[in-house]
């Protein structure tokens, strides 16, 4: 009966790890693949080794924190397989309905409504991880503010990253003694800036590890069905596994719609949420890394769409916005399209990018998600405890 | 008569036929085609990239032209005297299109445009349209 429970919650965590790497790989390398900087198994098999140095390390204080500081009571092997199950239906809604979800969320939610269904809730501990959920997208959304507005538009004319024609690297090349040369078109910077977009996918990879692999198997450690050692190591084979698989698909959707963003922008916001996701894993926090990521690129944008008005005249708010921006970016000869009669628009507004309604309603679902997933499980365990 | 008409598209076939029953329908007005770029979406990628464009406006067109080529194609092919301009704008469509609602005497929409994510995240325009513009509305379908 135990070695059926302990089968299932493998399955459970599999299911939810597979999918975890669908996502999370297409963030961590889609820009770097969508660039043709690398191949997409290079990337699956550079995600499995990250994720997992990642879990291994700084992932144990958020494993601690799911498996042993939600709740007081440990998570029973089976309510352990039914947290699983809540979060796995989160990642469904989430695949089928393309919503970002956030994992992390998902998994506290449901362990939390484990805790009111039994009346082991740790309120202080909950209480400390929905505050940073807060402050967390606050400081995304800031931080990628003031790079958008004050250091973007000189950081893109020192650095351009490109991709030339042939291979980066040759191997065996014909006038080389050496084993391995440059390319026929590689550039000293093509080179630095592979380096770069390499070294900032592996470490948004490990950032991934740390926040992500205790969400897959968590539940399963807490009662002591699975070691928590072996445990990373499911995990990690799981994320890995849907790596090489189902990312191949999220590396394309993901990566398509970050390479709507300039590769330096993409390389900012991946440097601030990796940042921020690791920090807060390290102090415990389960945090997912697209809501740092998605928060940091609204930031971005939206500290860019306002930058011709200065800082002190967007605070005071007495700037025409409208005007500014046509005069910085209207160009007398923009291509105009007609079909019939001449386009005679007032200039656009960048402004009009980032509504705040349509922000608020995009966050909401944050906020809709785990409370969701919290309602359900503690309902769910109700019923199940009411029973048994 | 109806003279002057909008027909927001979005790409879609949907948005097409709104097009193409434009013209059929007020084949002397004058048709203004306008098309949203930088919608809101699951990463904010769209809308983002655009705000980092050197040339916003260039950028804008840029993205707008598919469906500008698609639309001059249906005039093209159908037999219609009506004059027809472009316009693209900026953020979320169903703001973008009521915003200019008041300088038409109709508005021509296809019923609904793209997946369910983009429902959840843009909602359905056509819907939203027929509920707040302060012109009459004509749904495609």
């Amino acid at each position: 009966m135990v070695e059926t429970l302990l089968l299932v919650g493998v399955v459970a965590s599999v299911f939810v790890g597979f999918n975890i790497g669908g996502s999370s790989t297409g963030i961590a390398w889609g820009p770097a693949v969508g660039a043709g900087l690398l191949r997409k198994t290079t990337a699956a098999g550079l995600m499995t080794f990250f994720v997992f140095l990642g879990g291994w390390t700084v992932g144990q204080n958020v494993m601690e924190t799911l498996s042993a500081g939600i709740i007081h009571i440990e998570i029973s092997l089976a309510a352990g397989v039914a947290v699983l199950f809540f979060i796995g239906m989160g990642i469904l809604v989430a695949n089928v309905f393309g919503v970002p979800v956030p994992t992390s969320m998902t998994t506290v939610g449901a362990i939390a409504g484990l805790g009111l269904a039994t009346d082991t809730l740790n309120f202080e501990t909950i209480g400390w991880i929905v505050s940073w959920w807060v402050v967390t997208p606050i400081i995304g959304f800031w931080i990628g503010a003031t790079i958008g507005r004050y250091v973007y538009p000189e950081l893109n004319r020192r650095f351009e990253i490109t991709s030339t024609e042939g291979p980066l690297l040759v191997f065996f090349p014909a006038d080389s003694r050496l084993p391995i040369g440059f390319g026929p078109n590689t550039t000293t910077q093509e080179i630095a800036g592979t380096i770069v977009v390499f070294v900032i996918g592996c470490y948004m990879a490990f950032s991934a590890g740390a926040s992500n692999v205790p969400n897959a198997v968590a539940p399963l450690v807490s009662s002591g069905a699975l070691e928590p050692n072996t445990a990373i190591v499911v995990a990690t084979l799981a994320i890995g596994l849907g790596g090489f698989t189902i990312a191949r698909r999220t590396m394309e959707s993901v990566g398509s719609e970050l390479s709507d963003i300039p590769l330096l922008a993409a390389l900012i916001v991946m440097i601030t949420a990796s940042t921020i996701t690791t920090t807060l894993s390290w102090m415990g926090i389960p945090i997912s890394l697209v809501m740092s990521s998605v928060m940091t690129i609204v930031g971005l944008g939206w500290g860019r769409a306002t930058r011709p008005i200065t800082a002190r005249e967007a605070i005071r708010g007495s700037s025409d916005a409208e005007i500014a921006m046509g005069a910085l970016t209207a160009e007398p000869d923009a291509p105009v399209t007609e079909i019939g009669a001449e386009e005679s628009e007032a200039a656009l507004d960048a402004g009009d990018l980032f509504n705040p309604r349509a922000v608020i309603k995009y966050v909401s679902m944050w906020i809709v998600g785990p409370s969701m997933s919290t309602l359900l499980a503690y309902g769910f365990f109700n019923v199940v405890f009411l029973v048994g | 008569m109806i003279s002057r008409v909008l027909v927001p598209m979005d790409g879609s076939d949907m948005s097409e036929q709104a097009l193409t029953y434009a013209l059929e329908a007020y084949p002397d007005a004058e048709i203004t085609v306008l098309h949203v770029v930088g919608e809101p979406s699951p990463l904010w990628g769209k809308a983002t990239g655009l705000a980092l464009a050197d040339d916003l406006e260039g950028t804008a067109q840029e993205h707008a032209q598919p469906t500008f080529d698609r639309a001059r194609e249906l005039v093209a092919n159908a037999d219609s005297d009506a004059d027809v301009e472009t316009v693209v704008k900026l953020g979320h469509p169903v703001r973008a299109i009521l915003n200019r609602a008041d300088d038409y005497e109709t508005i021509v929409v296809g019923a609904h445009g793209g997946s369910v994510s983009d429902r959840l995240f843009v909602g359905n325009v056509a819907d939203k349209i027929v509920r707040q513009s302060p012109v009459p509305v004509v749904v495609v379908r």
